[in-house]
């Protein structure tokens, strides 16, 4: 082995940078988009990319997207979408899984390529659709099905035949539960959001303002660039601009009824399980240059944490906040040094309960292994344009809605930074901090 | 077209009445013997405010395996305006009888691609009466507007054949054409159509011809077997040749053997790009796997800025 010293100095990494984003709008489950598979969304949000950045024929350096919910015949999703497309058939492409971090991910992963000089330009993206979820045949019938294929003589697809009971034809449907533990993601935020002792009418109001906020965005024209129509939605579905605090203080508790705490979670502090897709435009500063496009933000840096939520130890959903204290370390930042915090809402006590561990002093000492509180965050630079609780969350699609709003936001402010945290299921977290251009 | 005589209806005439109606004809006809009428009619049928329906759109694109965009595949575009087409051909002083007729050829200009909440005015006529040498063959073309009266989107003319009908005063038939010398390419696709090929294809398109339903009913109407629908397979080719239709151009199909269902089809698609890699044209051609029969071919071209209506 060479002694150290004669290792080459490593190549400076050079920029990553959001060009733009587009996505379609976010629908309810069993709304318009309801006959519409991953590969329909994601290709209609692509091509509302591809047409406003003039990315017809164009050969991009690599296109990743994924979902979460996805049929096996979709193995290949990306690389399909991108077939369909208007983009170059020689535009590589790959599938990517991380839960409800899925499209941060891919935004990640492809930014950092980037910085590598791997390559020039990406399409980070992801789709979900509740609606058009996959079903699988039961384990006994697929077993049977397996051996009658395998199965050479009439005596041995007998013998498979035979072992089938009328139980095997009974399908298997996708839930929301943890594997591990059999509890509903909302069930294990109730657990949490019990823990941290938020009220209900502190979700109900974080719900109210997301709706408010995304209302707001649309009535001043903030998403003519990041969006395409689809299906006749020209807005996310689930936007209630007319909710009010005693609307959402009506509903009945759905999560947390059976704990020992007064249960606070209801549909309208909840996501709703949603149909969509997003893309997102990465480059290099020079092919951003050389295609004469916009430079909206820097994608910094990123981190991805998990807890060990099985047990209780931590909740389903709080991995973020232990990322985001190692990011800001490696970062020389605070809390102080953002302008804009984009906290994805999968439920509002998430969000929430986020929030009070970090004001914790005894946790963030414990637990996070800082000397005191990492701090508070300002209301009015949280989710200013509105998150999930009003937008919908379709699983993978939610990090390319997120990261490409954001990086309008920064690039209208003109200067300064933003957080962006997305809860995944699996007791995980992906955070990344972008800068505006 | 001037001096035709325009027919507005009031909404979109239904198919299936269109068929009993015109199986109602043939049964009186042979009763009666044909009729008299040697011209093609002069009317024009139009229907305005005519809009797809999302469902039946999603349900055409995933049968065909494209994704389902907002824009219409330029196939949807024919099957929304066939019932007019029929209409026309349903009229009693049209000369060709409607059943057993045989789709000969299909050409398609797109303008613009069509987007599937546009109210659309479609219009319809015969037109281009010909002898050929095994009975007498007609346009029908369809126009689709944008609105009522606007700008010019889309523009399909089939050639049909009346097998077995000569007209007087109608050009006599074509000399006999020099026997199709088709040596099948190396394959770049496979089709595999499933007997089910025909009737998954009327549900989407609303073709209940009994030809391609089953077997039993296709033989009641004289046919060998039940057949794919010739439109079903030129649709699958043209999503194959342009998977991204949102764009101006011509699409034409020429069809041969008819395709038994079931039946393994093999396809070779053949693209060409200019110079500095912008698309020039796409050809394809299907032939039977087993026999190498050709069922069908055509081309793909794309429609530049300028090209567009001629009126």
């Amino acid at each position: 082995m060479a002694p150290q010293g004669s290792n080459p100095a490593p190549l400076p990494l050079r920029k990553a940078v959001v060009v733009g984003g587009n996505r379609i709008p976010f629908a309810r489950a069993g709304g318009p988009y309801t006959r519409s598979s991953n590969q329909d969304m994601l290709t209609a949000a692509l091509d509302g990319l591809v047409a406003r950045f003039g990315l017809q024929d164009e050969r991009i350096g690599e296109v990743a997207a994924g979902a979460v919910l996805k049929h096996s015949r979709d193995f290949n999703l990306t690389r399909e979408a991108v077939l369909g497309s208007a983009l170059a058939h020689e535009t590589p492409a790959y599938d990517l899984q991380q839960a409800c971090a899925t499209g941060l991910e891919t935004v990640v992963g492809l930014a950092n390529k980037i910085k590598l000089g791997q390559i020039d330009s990406a399409i980070a993206g992801g789709v979900d659709s509740a609606s058009d979820a996959p079903i699988a045949v039961s384990e006994g019938l697929r077993e049977v099905l397996l051996d009658l294929s395998r199965a050479r003589t009439a005596k041995q697809k007998l013998a498979a035949l035979s072992r089938l009971r009328p139980k095997d034809l009974a399908p298997n449907a996708p839930s929301t539960g943890e594997p591990r533990t059999g509890l509903s993601m909302g069930e294990h935020q109730a657990l949490t959001t019990a823990q941290w002792k938020i009220t209900r009418e502190a979700q109900d109001e974080l719900a109210l303002a997301s709706h408010r906020n995304l209302a707001a965005a649309y009535d001043r024209g903030f998403f003519d660039d990041l969006l395409t129509p689809y299906r006749g939605l020209t807005r996310d579905s689930n936007l209630r601009a007319d909710t009010s605090a005693e609307k959402l203080a009506k509903l009945q508790p759905v999560f947390g009824r059976s704990l020992g705490a007064e249960a606070t979670m209801t549909a309208g502090n909840s996501t709703p399980l949603t149909d969509g897709a997003s893309t997102v435009l990465l480059a290099s500063e020079d092919w951003a240059a050389a295609h004469d496009l916009p430079v909206l933000a820097d994608v910094v840096d990123a981190e991805a944490a998990a807890v060990d939520f099985v047990h209780g130890k931590d909740g389903l959903l709080m991995a973020p906040v232990f990322a985001v204290p190692r990011l800001l370390e490696r970062n020389g930042l605070t809390l102080a040094d953002f302008d804009f915090f984009e906290i994805h809402e999968a439920f509002a006590g998430t969000v929430l309960s986020t929030l009070a561990a970090w004001e914790d002093e005894e946790f963030c000492r414990t637990r996070l292994g800082l000397g005191g509180p990492l701090g508070s965050i300002d209301r009015a630079k949280l989710n200013v344009n509105g998150s999930s609780l009003a937008a919908g969350h379709p699983f993978a699609a939610t990090g390319g809605r997120i990261v490409a709003t954001l990086a309008k936001m920064l690039h209208e402010k003109g200067s300064g930074r933003g957080l962006i945290s997305v809860c995944a299921a699996g007791g995980q977290g992906v955070v990344a901090i972008l800068e505006a251009r | 077209m001037s001096g035709r005589e325009a027919v507005l209806l009031g909404e979109m005439p239904s198919l299936s009445k269109l068929y009993l109606n015109a199986a109602a004809v043939a049964a009186r006809s042979r009763v009666l013997g044909s009729g008299s009428v040697k011209t093609l009619p002069e009317a024009v049928h139009e229907v305005r405010g005519v809009r797809a329906d999302a469902e039946k759109l999603t349900a055409f694109q995933h049968l065909l395996g494209l994704p389902a965009r907002d824009w219409m595949p330029a196939g949807f575009v024919h099957v929304l305006g066939f019932p007019l087409a029929v209409s026309v051909m349903s009229r009693e002083d049209f000369p060709l009888p409607l059943l057993g007729m045989i789709h000969l050829r299909n050409r398609v200009e797109q303008f613009r691609p069509v987007h599937y909440t546009r109210d659309l005015t479609l219009r319809s006529w015969a037109d281009n009466v010909q002898g050929h040498r095994v009975g007498t063959q007609a346009d029908l073309v369809v126009e689709v507007r944008d609105g009522t009266g606007g700008e010019l989107l889309w523009r399909g003319v089939s050639t049909y054949l009346a097998r077995g009908v000569f007209l007087p005063g109608v050009d006599k038939p074509a000399p006999r054409r020099e026997p199709d010398d088709f040596s099948p390419p190396d394959p770049t696709a496979l089709w595999r159509l499933g007997p089910g090929t025909g009737r998954d294809y009327a549900a989407v398109s609303g073709d209940f011809n009994p030809i391609h339903l089953s077997t039993l009913t296709a033989r009641a109407l004289g046919m060998r077997g039940m057949l794919a629908h010739g439109m079903y397979l030129a649709s699958r080719a043209l999503g194959e040749a342009l998977p991204n239709d949102e764009r101006s151009f011509t699409w034409d199909v020429d069809f041969g053997a008819p395709v038994f269902l079931p039946s393994t089809v093999a396809l070779h698609f053949a693209d060409a790009e200019d110079a500095s890699g912008s698309w020039v044209r796409s050809d394809y051609a299907a032939w039977n796997a087993r026999t190498g029969r050709k069922h069908f071919s055509g081309s793909v071209l794309p429609l530049g800025p300028g090209s567009g209506s001629t009126e």
